[in-house]
This record gives structure tokens, sequence and C-alpha cells, in this order.
């Protein structure tokens, strides 16, 4: 473009630029040095060093939290990808009713997580719950098993209900991803003699990547800082067994911690970096 | 062997279609349930069709205003992430130079940080603000988050306009200001189309930041209040808190279904590109 053009268009990001540094940015910062002190949301802070994080490392409810974290994160977006992408192979070409029945796998993740949880909490309740109940009137008189007493069974029923929620969202990026895929690619893979077998693993797959990553990597942003569902399906409990991190930021901030609550906060954000970072160093080496 | 395979893949979609609707029949289901009823007697799929669950429920709960306080949280920060956003991104796609490089990739990078890391230090920021129990405030905070994808989708959807129509524009005396909104603002339905429903629905149903920014009763946006309304039943007249539910979710459901075409198109096509 034209050089004498240049002055006006650098002001018409600034808008965003103001917005994003106040909003964005300068909390970020704030939160890296709050997260140094012992701030309790009133006082003046003091500087502690690195007290709040070996604090952290100390506190086994924390722990607990990291491991509650990371297993729902891992659980849910590797399921969300595995179910996501068949959903997109089933619904992939043309059939009738294509449209109607790509709404209604999308439907549930327009919901809020929060009223999602509390609809599953109403299903899956013990004793009481409606499958609970189904099941008592098929003929079997204890119902549904407690599993809110297995720690992993609630991590399970909770990945579950985060994956029938957002499937819908991965298929619809894996559906994108398919229709990019050039047709001839499949005609020379069946003269080549590839089956349907054959043809997914060596067209399909490959030139999904870019779909998978995004979706991968999306889905574990997501699930890291999974709040709704669980405090709409368990509050974290029992106890604080299913607590996630962000709801111990939540907790923490709210108990007077304001400090140590940012440092959880850094904590969480260095373990979201690891997985961004070697997945998309992953997908872009196969290339 | 075609029929068979046809008659098979038609079954899994029907099944894939109910095991997505089930769970939002019997939340109907409960909603018109008497409150008395003893769930485990006759058929539990067929509801009592007790509509007082819903008049109940709408007058004790405050959900009128929370979905108006939704509602305008949500257009707020879509009008202001589709505006600054759409800008940021023209001259981010049309004028490759390093300061547009670096603002790029500070977006892209911040795409991964989720709101909640900063939402602590955001709290003293909006207390100085003025700005908690706002609209005006969670509907920045939300535009903030938003920001960043933003920016990347109208980026890439930009970058695939041809240059020449600007061009054209500018040679017939468009400023690049009024060339930008005239030419290639309307040009952009399809990249809006998917900000709109990829954030809209999340602005809408935000939970984790209402905790902290929306503590007023008259300020709670939908899930705030929901949730706030259904502790203090601490678990029970699950007829109530699934007519409220209802109640809840009939505007994002309905914006969806009225909009489903263009949205969903727009998603595929924002993800193409993405």
């Amino acid at each position: 473009m034209r050089q004498s053009k240049i002055g006006l268009h650098t002001f018409m990001a600034v808008p965003a630029l103001v917005l994003f540094t106040l909003f964005f940015l300068l909390p970020l910062a704030q939160g890296i040095g709050m997260s140094f002190t012992d701030w309790d949301g009133l006082r003046t802070p003091n500087f502690v060093g690195l007290q709040n994080f070996f604090n952290f490392f100390k506190d086994t409810r924390a722990l607990n939290d990291i491991k509650t974290t990371v297993l729902f994160a891992l659980g849910s977006a590797s399921l969300l990808n595995l179910v996501g992408l068949v959903y997109a192979l089933i619904m992939d070409g043309k059939f009738r009713g294509k449209g109607l029945a790509r709404v209604i796998i999308y439907l549930p993740a327009v919901i809020s997580p929060l009223i999602m949880g509390y609809i599953w909490y109403f299903l899956l309740q013990p004793g009481r719950g409606f499958l609970s109940i189904a099941i008592k009137q098929l003929g079997h008189s204890e119902g549904l098993t407690n599993w809110m007493n297995t720690y992993c069974l609630q991590m399970l029923i909770l990945v579950l209900v985060n994956v029938w929620q957002y499937t819908g969202m991965a298929m619809v990026i894996y559906l994108a991803g398919l229709q990019g895929i050039p047709k001839e690619l499949y005609e020379s893979a069946k003269i080549d003699g590839a089956g349907y077998g054959g043809q997914l693993r060596y067209v399909t797959l490959p030139l999904l990547l870019p779909s998978i990553r995004v979706n991968i990597v999306t889905n574990i942003i997501g699930s890291l800082a999974v709040f709704d569902v669980i405090m709409a399906l368990t509050d974290g409990g029992p106890g604080y067994a299913t607590e996630s991190l962000s709801i111990y930021i939540m907790r923490m901030c709210y108990g007077a911690k304001t400090g140590y609550s940012t440092a959880v906060a850094m904590i969480m954000f260095l373990i979201i970096l690891v997985p961004v970072v070697i997945s998309m160093r992953l997908t872009r080496e196969r290339k | 062997m075609r029929i068979a395979a046809k008659i098979s893949k038609y079954t899994s979609i029907i099944l894939i279609c109910s095991l997505s609707l089930i769970p939002f029949y019997i939340l109907l289901v409960l909603s018109l349930n008497r409150p008395g009823r003893i769930h485990s007697e006759g058929n539990i799929f067929m509801p009592d069709f007790y509509l007082q669950n819903y008049i109940d429920g709408w007058q004790k709960s405050h959900i009128g205003s929370a979905i108006i306080n939704s509602a305008v949280i949500t257009f707020l920060a879509l009008f202001i992430i589709i505006t600054f956003g759409s800008m940021a991104a023209y001259t981010i796609a049309r004028f490759n130079n390093k300061v547009n490089k670096a603002i790029f990739w500070m977006f892209l990078c911040s795409m991964m940080i989720p709101g909640i890391i900063n939402t602590v230090p955001l709290y003293t920021l909006m207390i100085r603000l003025n700005a908690i129990n706002t609209l005006w405030g969670m509907a920045l905070v939300c535009a903030a988050n938003a920001l960043p994808f933003t920016v990347f989708i109208f980026t890439g959807f930009i970058r695939s306009l041809p240059r020449e129509i600007d061009e054209a524009a500018i040679i017939d005396g468009c400023s690049l200001f009024t060339t930008f909104w005239l030419i290639n603002f309307p040009l952009l339905k399809p990249a809006m189309a998917a900000v709109v429903i990829i954030n809209g629905f999340g602005i809408w149903n935000n939970y984790a930041q209402a905790v902290f920014f929306l503590q007023e009763r008259s300020k709670h946006n939908i899930p705030q209040a929901l949730s706030v309304y259904f502790q203090q039943f601490a678990g029970a007249k699950w007829h109530l808190m699934a007519a409220t539910a209802v109640i809840a979710v009939i505007p994002v459901v309905g914006a969806f279904l009225v909009f489903q075409k263009s949205l969903m198109k727009g998603l595929t096509d924002g993800a193409l590109k993405g």
C-alpha cells in the first residue's frame, strides 16, 4: 500500500491495545508482582519472596487440585478429540437431515456449563437422580452406584459431562478440516488399493493435522481452566477431592489470601504452558 | 451391502442425536413435575405438566433481570470486540511491519492464557475504577478476554480479501479509515459470525469472572443468579431448579436456533482459516 497512508493506520489498533493492556496485560504483570507478597486484600503487602510458591507445594490440598485439574484436562482433551473425530467422520458427506443433526449435536455447547452441570446433577445424583430411578424401575434394587464415593468415578463423570457438552465443537472443527481435503486424494488412494482404513490412515488423518492441533490446544487450555462444571456437579467435593485450580484460586482470594491466590494463578499458567508448547512443536515437526 | 451401510449410518446418527437431546428432555420433565411427585412411581419419562413451577421459579429467582443483565453485557462486549478487533486486525493484515507483527504475536500468545489467571489482580483494578458490580465493567473484562481470538480470526479473514478493492477505493479518494468502514467492514460478516458464536455464548454464560465482579443481586448475570438461587435449596426442590434452568436456557437456545445457519457456516469458515 502507498507509503503516504502509513500514518493513520497505526491509530486503528490503539483502541484494542488500550483495552487489552488495561484489562489483561496490566493485571497479568501485577499478578506476577503480587505473587511474591503476603497481601490479604486490605493491608499493605509485604514482600515474601518465593514463600507462596513453597507453601503451595507443601499444601496437600493444592497438590490434589493440580492432580484433579491435570487428570480432567488429559481425559477431556483426549476423549473430546477422539469422539469429535468419530462424530465428524460419521457426519461427513451428504445425507438427509445433515444440518439438523449438526445443530442438535452442537446445541449442548452453547449452554452454560454451570447449567449443564446441574442437569447432569439431576440425572446422576445417587439414590434420587433420574438415572438411578430409571435403573431401579428396570429391577435393580440398588439403583445407581454411589459414584460420589470414588475419586476415579467422580473424575470419569466430570470428564464425560464435559465431553458430552463440547463434542459438537470438536466435531465442527473436524468437519471443517474434512471439507478442506481434496476429493482427488481419495480417488488416487482408491486406485492404489487403499480401503476405508487405508484412506483414513494415509489421507484423512495426515491432512487433518492442523485441525487436530487446533482442537487439542484449545481443549487442553479450556479444560485446565475448568470451573463451572465442577462447581455445579460436585462443588469441588467431597471435601476438596474434585476441586480444580481455578476454584482454588477463587476460594483463596475470598479467603483473604490474595497474594497466595495470584501465586497459584502463576503456577497454573506454567502448567498450561507445557502442553501448549509441546503440542505446537509436535504437530509442526510432522509437517 | 450399500443399504446395510446406509442403515448403520442413519442408526448411529440417530443415536448420537438422541444422546445430545435426552438430558434436555429430562430437564424438561423435571421442570414440569409436581413438587410432591414421588419419582419412582409411574412412567418417569411422562411429566405432570405442572406449569406453576415456571411461575414460582420466575418470581423467586430474579432470573428475568439476570437475563437482561447477561444480554446487556454480551451486546456491549460483542460491540467492543467487533469494532476494536476488526480495526486492529485491519492494520495487522494490511501493513506488514515490525510493530504490527509484534502486536499480532502478543495477541496470539495471549490467546493461550485463560482469564482466571489475571482475574484476582484485575479485581483491585476494578475496585479503583468503580467497576465492580457494573455491567459495563463486566463487559470490558469479557471483551478484553475475547479480544485476542477476535483479532486472530479477523486478521486471517482480512488477509484473504483482495487488496485491490482497498486500492481502488483509495484511488477514488477514500481515506484509509473510510475505506475500512465502508469497504472492508461489510465484507467481514462471515468472520463476525464466527466471532459472535464462539465468544458470544461464552460471554453470555460467563461464570468464573461473574463470581468476582457481579456480586450484587441486581447485577447478577444468568449463571451467577442461578447458582445463588440454587444454593439456597441445598439440593431440594428440583422442580423449581429445573424450571428456572429451562427459563435460563431459552434465550440461548432460541438465539442459536434462529441464527444457526449463518452461525454454523461462520463457525466452519472461521475454523477453516484458524
